[in-house]
């Protein structure tokens, strides 16, 4: 089942990148194409086949799954800016790259690095599944290691929660209410971010379909939006 | 509520007893997929009525009075002065209130009704609240809403689009205690003439303004217009900057 749910989102990721590859050459928003590049890598770097590969080339230190959270950081970055200028939510600008938004980075940022250097990481293992078993001192680590990765996405999210979901009700185009709506759930999704340590170990599996199901949300949403847009321009075009 | 299947096709049987679907639906233009789902499901819209009533050259407010749910049609009041300017579209009213004015100004002063060019038909962008507001004592959305079981808000979303369900447009007429063709003819389902409105009704009640009731009557049109406009010119902007940041 979440082998499906991975191998779909990293379908409609990468598609969505290669076709806005022509836009992005022509200079449109490239930030989004950067998105949906950052996006496609992430879930390269959760698939295991791919992970192990990727890591086999860094060193087999589990250096990848550092990559990824970094990789994570720039996607939620990005989207979260972009998304939240559109919808014109000046206080979620403010928060994500005001003095507070810079902080938490540069201290997630940190926290992330060091955790991992501390932490021993040796052998490939995909999600660092097992590592934590090592040692007490490395369960710890790779505890607060996990939960300064989904602290950041959560972060974004939440700040821009409220903006996409006063778009759902707004008198917007069709297609831009249900796109803001897949966000919404994109950024609910990453939001719950701050809950999992409440997820029984049992349910572990919830916790990969929250994170594919906000990576689809957010790639869906974006397109739609986009698709809108292109239809809108067409129109446009032909009307005078 | 639309008309039930089973009446309309007794109608049908009585008015055009040789056509057959394929006849009616070619002679009123209503597709034949259209028709045939409206009667599985067993409710006939009230435009196929008319369309039909039309295409066979009858009278589309008696054939709609056959019907159980719309004999209040038969013998309708005829619309009051207020309906009547409420179904003149905002720019004729302007066009109305420059002709009333001095030659100065473009207008033909006293004279300006009879050289005023004719109204356009009815309906007009914002026909269907305007009928409401001018038969409306206050309280008239509280009482068509308690009749009907209609929620306000969707009541008023209706008005907003300029739309008006047949069967809501005749509730509101009985809540208000007018004629029942005012809002027939706003919401565009009949002409004024299938309505049996005089041709020049309209522009003998906006003759009968006078000058002061009719700045003022174009005057709260044009300040909701710009309401209208403001808010359409915001949402488009909205809508520009999203495409602008994700398209």
């Amino acid at each position: 089942m979440i082998a499906v749910l991975q191998w779909t989102t990293l379908a409609v990721c990468a598609i969505v990148a290669i076709a806005r590859i022509p836009s992005a050459l022509r200079g449109e928003n490239r930030s989004i194409f950067g998105v949906f590049v950052l996006s496609t890598v992430a879930v390269l770097l959760s698939i295991d086949v791919s992970y192990q590969t990727i890591d086999g080339w860094l060193g087999s230190h589990n250096y990848a799954n550092l990559l990824l959270r970094f990789v994570v950081y720039g996607a939620v970055l990005l989207a979260g800016y972009r998304i939240a200028k559109a919808f014109d939510a000046c206080r979620s600008i403010q928060l994500i790259t005001g003095p507070v938004g810079k902080a938490v980075l540069a201290v997630i940022g940190i926290a992330t690095v060091v955790l991992f250097l501390l932490a021993d990481t040796a052998g490939s293992a995909t999600g660092l599944s097992g590592l934590a078993l090592r040692s007490p001192d490395n369960a710890a680590l790779i505890t607060w290691y996990s939960a300064a990765g989904r602290l950041y996405p959560a972060f974004v999210a939440a700040c821009i929660l409220p903006a996409t979901y006063l778009a759902i009700g707004r008198r917007l185009p069709r297609a831009v209410r249900a796109g803001a709506l897949l966000l919404t759930v994109a950024f609910a999704a990453m939001a719950s971010g701050f809950f999992y340590p409440l997820i029984p170990t049992q349910a572990n599996y919830l916790r990969a379909v929250i994170n594919y199901t906000a990576i689809m949300c957010l790639a869906l949403g974006l397109a739609l939006v986009w698709i809108s847009s292109l239809m809108a321009k067409r129109r446009n075009v032909r009307r005078p | 509520m639309p008309l039930p299947a089973k009446a309309f096709q007794l109608w049908l049987h009585g008015v055009a007893p040789t056509a057959s679907t394929a006849d009616i639906c070619r002679i009123s233009g209503i597709k034949r997929t259209t028709l045939a789902q409206q009667l599985v499901r067993g409710k006939v819209a009230e435009t196929t009525l008319v369309s039909i009533s039309r295409a066979l050259k009858r009278s589309p407010l008696e054939d709609l009075a056959w019907f159980e749910s719309y004999s209040e049609l038969s013998g309708a009041k005829a619309p009051t002065p207020a309906e009547l300017v409420s179904q003149i579209a905002t720019m004729d009213l302007l066009r109305a209130v420059i002709s009333r004015s001095s030659p100065a100004y473009g207008g033909y002063g006293d004279a300006g009704s009879a050289l005023t060019p004719e109204l356009s038909p009815a309906p007009h962008a914002t026909s269907v609240r305007n009928w409401v507001d001018a038969i409306d004592d206050g309280e008239l959305r509280h009482r068509v809403s308690a009749a009907t079981g209609v929620a306000p808000q969707n009541y008023s979303a209706q008005l907003t689009a300029n739309r008006l369900s047949p069967e809501l447009a005749v509730a509101t007429a009985r809540a208000a205690g007018v004629g029942f063709t005012g809002g027939l003819v706003a919401t565009g389902l009949l002409t004024e003439r299938e309505a049996g409105w005089a041709p020049d009704a309209r522009q003998l009640a906006l003759d009968a303004l006078s000058d002061g009731d009719l700045t003022a009557l174009a005057g709260e049109r044009l300040q909701s217009l710009g309401k209208t406009l403001r808010r359409q010119e915001h949402e488009h902007e909205q809508t520009k900057k999203i495409w602008e940041n994700l398209g």
